[in-house]
């Protein structure tokens, strides 16, 4: 089967609210995919759909091209966390695997094997309802992988995680997607993504902002932009200006330049005589392409809003 | 106490669930009682029937309804892990279970009043069609018959005190479910065992002790001196009953982490 | 099919997995036995209710009633009889006793009786293969109020003509024949019985049941009564095939420990016998008083357990978000609906199968008696009430699918099947809207744990007050299987319409 999940044009109302508005994208297998945007842009709902746990008026979301209830059993085709507090407290973390993997034709020792995949060994045979939220995650990830299915798809999975737990989940994410898996990670929180995204789908008010590769956006947000550290504030501004580029101060001792590369800045500092103690090219962090991209999504959708009025 | 008691009373009236459980108590204790005044004859003089209670069956099907809604008050809590919030806010468990309680018994209060209001008119305006006339020895129901009255305020009252004691069940148990169930089960099983004990010392006993008998024989107008227990001493009975409850419910609450 | 299974093991651990609910299991069953014990020490001291005592068994095992006045000879092989049944009259019914005494025997009346007779007032022939009580019999008769029938061996009754008053027995080989005319030549045959062959007494017999007027008030029943006397006029009395030079005997067969066995009178004038009888021969009835089923009183407890965890099966899943990883596991919801159902009717039908064996078991032992209830009945009771368990259990699992709210589906499952039987049987409601109750609620169910059986030979009020379901058994258990098919059905639809 082809690791893929594939969303086409899913349009859902609750109401008068407009929850998904022609959501569409694509996540391939061998990398993750980050889906980001603020709450309630729609990416619960939009896994939901992809589950067949909530209904579309239109759209089709297909999993390795079929639709997830035509799935005989499912888990061996997409694991799923969606909420991690979804437990019965007084069933043991185990039990809680275990009928799952009933459910799918599985037996105790797959069971076992996930559980230690994940950490829980030792805790398995406790009742979930004492676990932290960081146990329940890992819970929900070790379920998502009972099936050893080829898409993953995980809603918010850093959340509760202390930071240990972040650097595991990141580490654990990549793997999966370097075994050639489809992984599909919601987060509202782009920094939690850093170094473990591959790609990027960006949500906001129900429809896809962007789906771009993270290289792509963060060479874009970057720019060629280059900090520049100097004891010489206002000498290395004028130097500069003269040359064309445009100049911000960004703290005492640093300035942003834009409109020259790192090497001219260089040359048109020296020939100045004007002391730096360090010039580099601008490299934006993920955090900061994502927050260019949702402003921008916030004024693209200012405008239908008035229209629509 | 007073800001808990605002506090318990806010939470009460700004969810939905409460209000048309109130509706629905009173609601469902009218509607059987109308069944019951409608499926009711009196053929002939001294049919010996107890016509004030025959018009207030429909608290058997109120009971039920109340106790739904004494043991959301605190099961709802439970369910969402909104009790640590309401802990965190009143420590102490007794003011709040005593918070609790003036709530529920005033929510109780309104679905009671109409609803026993209503079954009392249904019975009222329904029973003479019946054969309940005066010449068959059935003046028309009246509260200013002395006897009418304790029925139908008892009948009040017996609600309030049903909801008291699933209130102090279901601080006790912590699940709504169970709760409704354990109070369901309290209420309804001792009328069944009745019917199936022969031993008059037995039945006496039981007609003595458990709540929902204890407590309905408040609605007693004729044959008052015959009963195992009398009125208010049943009522009494029944107000044990959700005295031990709360008590029970605030021990537990006050032992047990949240 | 073999996706089905995984998904019934799914479930299964699911249920076995979470401590309270096996706990719930166990206190079920607890419960019942713990109401047998009580339902049983709570009857103990009336171990001689309202035809009570060390009843005679009729043939086939149900228990009897046998008293007649029988004018008799022997009958050794096939033969004959006939009679004209000239009169058929009732005494006075005895004042209603003061104060709860027990009713007394009439004196014999002075004058000769007037009254009109019992409606089953009995007064014909008999073939019975002896005298004691609950030998095997055959007879026809005139009746006070339902016209000629042939009866035999206590439990079968069939009509004849409403107007004849001959009447005639033939005994050929293993079979009795009964006859009735208006006029001693045209004779209709009225039915057969089986008789084994061989040595038996023939001849006339009297008996009636005692005067009864039942009653129900809020809360309970009663029964008010008390003997009366029959009596019998026959002339032209031919037997054929009896012993050379045998005469007629009277002899009055009735329950031994009878206090109020009837006086004993038979006057042969002539052509004319004159017999007083009392007593009825015919099947026992229940009425008020103990009955076997009251071991069972505890699945009204057990019942509240199994609808808790029906409910809880399924909302504890929808109130923690649990709901959409079953559905991620299993997409096909109402697949998903079918194996809980199995699975919880399943686990609660083994769970009542233990409890009301237990508690059957337990209250025959303190009640030291079965009532007569045959061991199919026995079964009937044991396996009806867990299969009653099973699926009130899958009724509460469809109500919390729909209402998804765990204490609001606990309180409509008991009320819809507790509420009406306490309506009905504790006699709230007047007879006739408690049977309609009982047809159509689902605590028509319980139904299957009634032992009476209704006879229409036998004067009785067959309301719910005196335990009388208006269905049979199964029947009464078929309404509350409807409304968890129709519950079922609603929660498909739900399931399917619905977001998870």
């Amino acid at each position: 089967m082809e690791a893929t999940i594939k969303v086409d044009g899913l349009r859902k109302t609750y109401g008068s609210t407009v929850a998904l508005d022609g959501m569409t994208f694509t996540v391939n297998p061998g990398r993750v995919t980050a889906f980001v945007g603020p709450n309630g842009a729609g990416k619960s709902t939009t896994m939901r759909v992809v589950l067949g746990l909530d209904r579309v008026d239109a759209g089709t979301a297909l999993i390795g091209g079929r639709p997830y209830r035509s799935l005989r059993t499912p888990l061996r085709h997409v694991g799923a966390l969606l909420d991690a507090s979804a437990l019965h407290p007084s069933r043991s973390g185990r039990d809680h695997l275990l009928w799952q993997a009933h459910s799918q034709r599985l037996g105790g020792k797959r069971v076992d094997e996930v559980l230690r995949l994940t950490g829980l060994a030792d805790v398995g045979r406790r009742s979930a309802g004492g676990y932290s939220l960081g146990m329940r995650q890992r819970l929900g990830v070790a379920g998502a992988l009972l099936g050893d299915p080829p898409v993953l798809m995980l809603d918010e999975p850093f959340n509760g995680l202390d930071p240990e737990g972040i650097r595991w989940m990141r580490g654990f994410l990549r793997a999966l997607a370097a075994e050639g898996r489809a992984v599909l990670v919601s987060s509202h929180l782009m920094s939690e993504l850093q170094d473990t995204a591959g790609h990027l789908v960006v949500v906001g008010r129900g429809r896809v902002v962007a789906d771009t590769s993270v290289a792509d956006l963060i060479a874009a947000a970057s720019g060629d932009r280059v900090t520049l550290r100097t004891s010489a504030r206002t000498e290395a501004m004028t130097a500069l200006a003269r040359e064309g580029a445009t100049v911000a101060v960004t703290d005492r001792d640093t300035l942003t330049v834009d409109g020259l590369p790192a090497d001219r800045v260089v040359v048109v500092l020296s020939g100045a005589g004007v002391p730096f103690s360090e010039v580099a090219a601008h490299r934006a962090t993920l955090e900061e392409a994502y927050m260019d991209l949702t402003r921008d999504a916030v004024e693209f959708r200012a405008e239908p809003t008035e229209v629509a009025r | 106490m007073t800001g808990a008691l605002h506090a318990e009373w806010t939470k009460l009236r700004t969810v939905a669930g409460p209000l048309w459980l109130v509706v629905g108590a009173a609601a469902l204790t009218a509607a059987l009682s109308v069944a019951a005044v409608a499926a009711a004859e009196c053929p002939a003089t001294g049919c010996g029937q107890d016509a004030v209670r025959t018009s207030l069956t429909g608290v058997q099907l109120g009971q039920a309804i109340v106790a739904v809604l004494a043991v959301l008050v605190i099961g709802d809590e439970y369910r969402t892990g909104l009790i640590r919030t309401t802990l965190a806010t009143v420590p102490s468990r007794v003011t709040v279970l005593a918070a609790k309680g003036a709530v529920v018994a005033g929510a109780t209060l309104a679905a009671a009043v109409p609803g026993v209001l209503g079954a009392y008119l249904a019975g009222r305006l329904m029973l003479p069609g019946r054969g309940f006339t005066a010449a068959h020895g059935y003046p028309p129901l009246s509260l200013t018959d002395g006897a009418t009255l304790r029925a139908v305020a008892g009948s009040v009252l017996y609600l309030t005190l049903v909801a008291l004691m699933s209130l102090g069940l279901a601080a006790a148990v912590r699940d709504a479910p169970t709760g409704v169930g354990t109070v369901l089960g309290v209420l309804y099983l001792a009328p069944v065992l009745i019917t199936v004990v022969s031993d008059p010392d037995w039945e006496k006993r039981l007609r003595q002790l458990t709540p929902s008998n204890a407590g309905l024989s408040i609605q007693h107008t004729i044959g008052v001196a015959d009963l195992p227990i009398g009125p208010w001493a049943g009522l009494g009975v029944l107000a044990l009953w959700s005295a031990g409850a709360l008590l029970l419910g605030g021990l537990l609450l006050r032992l047990r982490d949240a | 099919m073999s996706g089905f299974v995984g998904l019934l093991h799914a479930e299964l651990t699911k249920f076995r997995s979470v401590r309270g609910w096996v706990i719930g299991c166990g206190l079920a069953v607890f419960l019942m036995l713990l109401f047998a014990g009580l339902a049983g020490a709570g009857n103990s001291h009336t171990g001689n209710g309202p035809g009570g005592g060390a009843l005679p068994v009729g043939p086939d095992g149900t228990r009897v009633l046998d008293g007649l006045t029988l004018v008799h000879q022997p009958l050794d092989g096939d033969g004959s009889l006939t009679v004209r049944v000239a009169s058929l009259v009732g005494s006075e019914p005895p004042e209603p006793p003061q104060d709860g005494a027990a009713p007394t025997a009439p004196e014999r009346p002075a004058a000769p009786p007037t009254a009109a007779p019992e409606p089953w007032a009995k007064a014909g022939l008999i073939v019975k293969s002896g005298t004691a009580p609950g030998s095997p019999y055959a007879a026809v008769m005139v009746t006070g109020g339902h016209g000629v029938r042939m009866q035999h061996d206590f439990v079968h009754d069939t009509a004849g003509p409403a107007d004849a008053r001959w009447l005639r027995l033939v005994r050929a080989g293993g079979t009795v024949t009964g006859y009735a005319s208006a006029d001693g030549t045209a004779w209709t045959q009225v039915g057969t019985a089986a008789l084994a062959a061989g040595e038996a007494t023939a001849g006339i017999f009297v008996a009636t049941p005692g005067h009864e007027e039942f009653d129900q008030y809020p809360g309970g029943a009663s029964s008010i009564g008390g003997k009366v006397i029959a009596t019998g006029t026959f002339d032209n009395l031919v037997i054929a095939g009896g012993r050379p030079g045998a005469g007629w005997e009277t002899r009055a067969v009735a329950n031994e420990n009878d206090p109020q066995a009837p006086p004993l009178l038979s006057e042969h004038d002539g052509d004319t016998f004159t017999v007083q009888g009392s007593g009825d021969v015919a099947p026992a009835t229940g009425g008020p008083g103990p009955k076997l089923e009251q071991t069972l009183v505890g699945s009204f407890a057990a019942l509240t357990v199994v609808a808790v965890l029906g409910v809880l099966f399924v909302t504890t899943e929808y109130r923690r978000g649990l709901v959409r990883t079953t559905f991620t596991t299993t997409p096909g919801r109402i697949r998903v609906l079918a194996a809980k159902a199995v699975v919880l009717g399943a686990i609660t039908f083994a769970v009542g199968l233990v409890a009301s064996t237990g508690a059957l078991l337990l209250g025959k032992a303190i009640l030291g008696e079965d009532y007569g209830a045959t061991v199919g009945t026995q079964v009937r009771l044991v396996v009806g009430t867990a299969a009653l368990l099973a699926v009130a259990a899958v009724f509460a699992l469809a109500i919390g699918t729909i209402l998804r709210r765990g204490a609001g589906a606990v309180a409509a499952v008991v009320v819809l099947i507790t509420l009406p039987y306490i309506l009905s049987v504790a006699a709230v409601l007047p007879a006739v809207p408690a049977q309609w109750v009982l047809r159509l609620t689902p605590a028509a169910a319980f139904a299957v744990q009634q032992t009476l059986h209704v006879w229409p030979q036998v004067y009785q009020a067959y309301t719910p007050a005196f335990g009388y379901f208006p269905l049979s058994a199964w029947g009464g258990f078929a309404v509350l299987c409807g409304w968890t098919a129709a519950a079922l059905a609603i929660a498909a639809v739900l399931l399917r319409r619905r977001d998870a």
